[in-house]
């Protein structure tokens, strides 16, 4: 997967959550729980929003694998395989 | 009759071979509903159950959650419905507390059914699912009947988020039941030949009071579990939806969903959004791309509905942060500090009569005595009302936590985070998102080194998800005043 994909993933991780957590040194493997991301349906729903206006892609929540929302690497990974 | 079961049973009669019900395709008419229910309480009968006995509903939105909670009334049962996103001690405060003798659930949540009423002597059937000990279609029992209960009966257990800790207990009557359809129905003028599509939780205070009322209408109730946006939009177009009851959240992930080809929901013509603020944003893009304006309904456990935004499409859009005039024999107030009633535009807390709201909560004499006064119920909300009647929300006064409409008492997850080996204190808050969402914030001071992970995960296992922090930070200590009330406006 290339490191565009990445880097907007990341720019949408600031964009889309909260302000204060901030995203200085975000390794594309780190654990996103540590930063909250994922744990409750809103803020899945959101990111997944934000991803769809930033891709232009279909991101289902229904048909997400369950590892998803769990690092840089995982969400660019789904993501690659999509955009056309 | 002003019962819920009478209400009921005439729209039963009325509109018996009409759609009723809809779920994963699978359609129910009135009359075929009404044998259902009824053969339910004869069932429930048959297990013990009788007048002013209280059954527990732990079923997602569901045709066997619909005959439940009528099955449930017709046996002259209260219904305790329960939130089936809930986890196992959740469940079990609500058992406990509303001191039900039988829960009703499904095969899928047996388990956490199970694990909450054990050593409790509360009976489980399962309704759903292959072992359901109770199935829907072929219970049928033509020469049921309906238990004789009054208006004045209690009818359902509603729970109210407070701020202490504990969700407080609100029984609704059979009459505040059918006077909250009545007026609720007459407000927003719903007939048999509205469609309705809830994904909304019904077990909630702003999903039964529209359910109740769909009820009475005739109109079709198309019920979907979880929310999922393509899933939503597929309902909205094929069961040719009118009305959508809906939390803001919702709205504004379907204005900006991606999807394959155009939409057609035409028929479309109330959108209802509540539980939190209605985002400008969120109205116009809705709007934009869906031809119809979300309305603003404002309502509470308390009471039920209070009130809705019906202004003419011409007005909408300057008036689209209010939440309307209050619905049919329901009167607002605002009162300012001083205790005096505000004059048109002057800001004050909320307060309400209605004919649908409750006497007061379970148990709690003295919260019930400074909420509950000349006959209003003082609501927590702050706001004003303008010279044309419309109220406008600016605030709150209760220290809640409101996460995509459902109500979080930071107190809860602080007595939570508190039983943990690892935490020495902690303390709960909510904060805003870049899209104006509220979200759970939580400060942990530790006993020894953790991490979010550990936090979270202890959440997640005791509390539903809305619950969870989903922001978690660790402090050497938390602010206090002097008398040692924590600070929480420093730590957002």
């Amino acid at each position: 997967m290339s490191d565009a994909i990445k880097s907007r993933v990341k720019k949408v991780l600031s964009g889309s959550f909260l302000k204060d957590a901030g995203f200085p040194e975000l390794g594309d493997g780190a654990p996103l729980i540590d930063y909250g991301v994922g744990v409750d349906s809103v803020s899945r729903l959101e990111f997944l929003v934000a991803l769809e206006e930033e891709f232009g892609v279909r991101l289902d929540e229904a048909e997400i694998p369950p590892d998803f929302f769990e690092s840089v690497d995982s969400i660019s990974g789904y993501i690659s395989r999509r955009v056309p | 009759m002003n019962t819920l079961s009478g209400l009921f049973l005439e729209a039963a009669g009325k509109f018996s071979s009409r759609t009723a019900v809809i779920e994963d395709g699978v359609s129910v008419t009135y009359g075929d509903l009404a044998r259902s229910a009824l053969s339910f309480a004869s069932y429930l009968s048959s297990r013990g159950v009788g007048k002013g006995d209280r059954v527990a509903i732990f079923l997602p939105n569901s045709i066997e959650f619909v005959t439940a909670v009528f099955g449930v009334s017709l046996s002259g049962a209260v219904s305790v419905p329960v939130n089936s996103s809930f986890k196992t001690d959740e469940v079990g405060f609500y058992l406990g507390h509303s001191g039900a003798g039988l829960l009703v659930t499904a095969d899928g949540l047996i388990k956490t059914a199970a694990e909450a009423s054990a050593g409790s002597g509360i009976e489980l059937v399962s309704v759903k699912g292959e072992k359901a000990a109770w199935k829907f279609l072929g219970n049928h029992q033509e020469e049921a009947v309906a238990a004789d209960v009054g208006p004045g009966d209690e009818a359902i257990y509603l729970y109210s988020t407070g701020s202490t800790g504990k969700p407080k207990r609100v029984a609704r009557t059979h009459y505040n039941l059918s006077a909250l359809a009545d007026n609720h129905t007459a407000t927003v003028g719903w007939t048999w030949e509205d469609r309705v599509l809830f994904v909304v939780p019904i077990s909630h205070t702003y999903g039964f009071g529209n359910f109740i009322s769909a009820v009475k209408s005739g109109a079709a109730v198309i019920v979907s579990g979880e929310f999922n946006r393509n899933r939503v939009l597929d309902l909205l177009e094929k069961e040719r939806i009118t009305a959508f009851p809906a939390v803001p959240v919702m709205l504004d992930a379907l204005s900006k969903t991606h999807t394959d080809r155009p939409r057609d929901l035409s028929s479309l013509k109330l959108v209802i959004s509540a539980g939190a603020p209605l985002q400008e944003h969120t109205f116009f893009r809705f709007h934009e791309r869906f031809s119809v304006y979300p309305r603003q309904l404002y309502g509470s456990t308390e009471t039920g509905v209070i009130s809705i935004n019906l202004s003419g499409d011409d007005e909408i859009a300057e008036r689209f942060n209010s939440v309307g005039r209050p619905v049919k024999n329901v009167s607002v107030k605002v009162f300012g500090e001083d205790g005096r009633e505000a004059g048109t535009g002057e800001p004050g807390e909320l307060a309400v009569r209605s004919p649908s709201m409750t006497a007061g909560y379970y148990g709690l004499p003295e919260e019930t005595a400074r909420v509950f006064r000349d006959g209003y119920y003082f609501t927590g909300d702050l706001g004003m009302i303008d010279e044309a009647g419309y109220i406008y929300i600016k605030g709150r006064k209760k220290l809640l936590i409101n996460v995509g409409g459902f109500k979080v008492d930071p107190g809860e997850v602080e007595n939570l985070l508190s039983q943990h080996p690892d935490i020495k204190e902690a303390a709960v808050l909510g904060v805003t998102d870049s899209l104006g969402n509220e979200r759970v914030k939580a400060v942990i001071v530790a006993r020894r080194p953790m991490d979010v992970k550990d936090v979270i995960g202890f959440c997640r296992e005791r509390i539903a998800e809305y619950k969870v922090p989903s922001l978690v930070e660790f402090r050497r200590g938390l602010p206090r005043s002097p008398t040692g009330k924590i600070l929480r406006e420093q730590l957002k």
